[in-house]
């Protein structure tokens, strides 16, 4: 093999905006899902997280495109031309839809569920459901179309975008729901029935995580030399902090272990630090995938 | 016109790189800055010297890069506003008006052929020298080249020079695999000129 004695320098295409809108669109499509365990699935256990959940939902959303546009060179001429002249065939096509479609529904969804209208709070909560599952599939889909990059190309991305999304969302509605029922009642009793019930699902998921990113690795550390190269790059190359040790350690096996063993679970200050690490374990996840999956040279 | 006639007549324009006479002197690189008035920081085509074997010997290899106008662009299809287009003679082009700077196509091209322009904020990349060609030229690069290392024409015409060097010349294209049909083909091209990559700078070493 040879050595480069003279190349020009590349840029990255996409690197930390995307990384925070993909973030905020999990958080916001994780925090939908829990609230429509009670409005929309009738579990009445997580009637608590219900409103909160919506609220934080569409403030999230409202904020995640904001990232989306600074990284667009230009942002009011992309919203025009998206529908102007779009392309069907294009994964972004469908986000700028997307975008506008999710917040709209919870909003509506949010009116009639503080207004107390049960029938409309479940038509719209049940309309949610898919809608969020696709405005974060669809990020995972982003990247799986980067056909170029070995790392992004899998049908696995939108799946694994979605359980990223809804474990760091259920660490931020834990962590919310603390925080309102302690510091904004005038009883302070939190309510840990709800809590503990958040924490199970929590540990499943993480799960399910990171079962994923198992099958995900296994078969690229097996695939062609590209796919082994970044495989390597992530596991023991210079991604090992971001991946292994952020990601995979701090932001999902420890919060796994704290939510899963009682003992741990029940206490808060653990139960708080298991939130907090896998919040920002998955913010790790967004960065490691966009920034780690392309960084590497395809020429 | 019949379509089949249409067809015929319409070319299709390709480019052939003759590695044995390349001397990389880099000249192609230069006239292409020029011509198009690419800002620093940003090239349409570069020329990757490479050094193969171990000292005392080495041999100094080159590649020409440039885009390879598809026949199948995974840049077109990647584009969410139709700035990237393939026009009928198989150039690839970004329409500036159009592109909004969202560099899903630069995330997507299998050979990083495609640059933000860092006044305009939109995709820039080799567009074949078009308003050249339309009036009958050759490209920039093709036009600089002393040692004529650089072929350009149409590939739907048999008697042209670059289909006649296709037909008997040992040629390869990079990354088929990718199943986008590159039209710039190269001749004399080895394994270790094709696979060596660029070194990379990480953010945190920046
Ligand atoms: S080389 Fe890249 S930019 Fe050029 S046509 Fe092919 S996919 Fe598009
Ligand atoms: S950067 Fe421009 S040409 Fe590339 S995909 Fe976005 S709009 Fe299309």
């Amino acid at each position: 093999m040879g050595k480069i004695v003279y190349d020009v320098q590349y840029q990255t295409s996409m690197a930390f905006l995307i990384s925070y809108y993909f973030y905020l669109t999990g958080l916001s499509a994780g925090s939908f899902m829990i609230s429509t365990l009670s409005y929309g699935f009738g579990f009445e256990k997580f009637k608590p997280a219900g409103k909160i959940g919506v609220v934080v939902a569409v403030i999230l959303l409202l904020m995640a495109p904001q990232f989306l546009l600074m990284q667009v060179a230009w942002p009011i001429k992309s919203v025009w031309n998206h529908f102007v002249y779009l392309n069907p065939v294009s994964a972004m096509t469908y986000g700028a839809f997307l975008l506008m479609l999710y917040p709209v529904n919870s909003i509506i969804y949010g009116i009639f569920m503080f207004k107390g209208n049960k029938k409309w709070t479940r038509i719209f909560g049940t309309i949610g459901i898919p809608l969020a599952l696709a405005v974060h599939g669809y990020t995972g889909w982003i990247l799986a179309l980067g056909v170029a990059r070995d790392y992004w190309n899998t049908g696995l991305m939108p799946i694994v975008f979605l359980f990223s999304a809804m474990v760091s969302g259920i660490s931020m509605m834990i962590l919310l729901i603390m925080i309102r029922d302690y510091f904004f009642t005038k009883s302070r009793d939190v309510n840990y029935d709800l809590i503990y019930s958040l924490a199970k699902i929590l540990g499943w998921l993480l799960v399910v995580d990171l079962f994923l990113v198992f099958c995900d690795y296994s078969v690229l550390l097996y695939s062609k030399l590209e796919g082994q190269e970044v495989a390597h790059f992530m596991l023991f190359g210079k991604m090992f902090l971001g991946f292994v040790v952020l990601e995979n350690l701090i932001g999902k096996v420890i919060p796994l272990v704290i939510v899963m063993v009682p003992k741990f679970r029940e206490n808060n200050y653990l139960l708080i630090l298991a939130a907090v690490m896998n919040m920002i374990g998955i913010l790790a996840m967004r960065i490691v995938t966009v920034y780690g999956g392309q960084v590497l040279p395809l020429m | 016109m019949s379509k089949e006639k249409k067809d015929t007549q319409l070319p299709r324009w390709g480019m052939v790189i003759d590695l044995n006479k390349c001397i990389g002197c880099h000249t192609c690189e230069i006239a292409c800055k020029v011509q198009n008035d690419v800002p620093l920081g940003i090239w349409r085509t570069w020329v990757k010297e490479i050094e193969k074997g171990k000292y005392p010997n080495v041999v100094r290899a080159f590649r020409p890069t440039l885009c390879n106008h598809c026949e199948n662009p995974v840049c077109v299809k990647v584009c969410p506003v139709h700035a990237s287009y393939q026009r009928e003679d198989g150039i690839v082009m970004v329409d500036p008006h159009r592109c909004v700077g969202c560099r899903y196509c630069m995330a997507a091209c299998p050979y990083e052929v495609r640059y933000v322009h860092p006044q305009k904020g939109i995709i820039d990349k080799c567009d074949f020298c078009y308003h050249r060609v339309e009036q009958g030229l050759q490209p920039a690069c093709v036009e600089a080249c002393p040692t004529s290392a650089r072929v350009f024409g149409n590939l739907n015409d048999p008697k042209s020079e670059v289909s006649q060097l296709i037909a008997t010349n040992a040629v390869q294209n990079l990354k088929t695999d990718m199943g986008t049909g590159p039209r710039v083909y190269y001749i004399g091209l080895d394994q270790a000129t094709m696979e060596i990559k660029r070194e990379v700078e990480f953010v945190w070493e920046k």
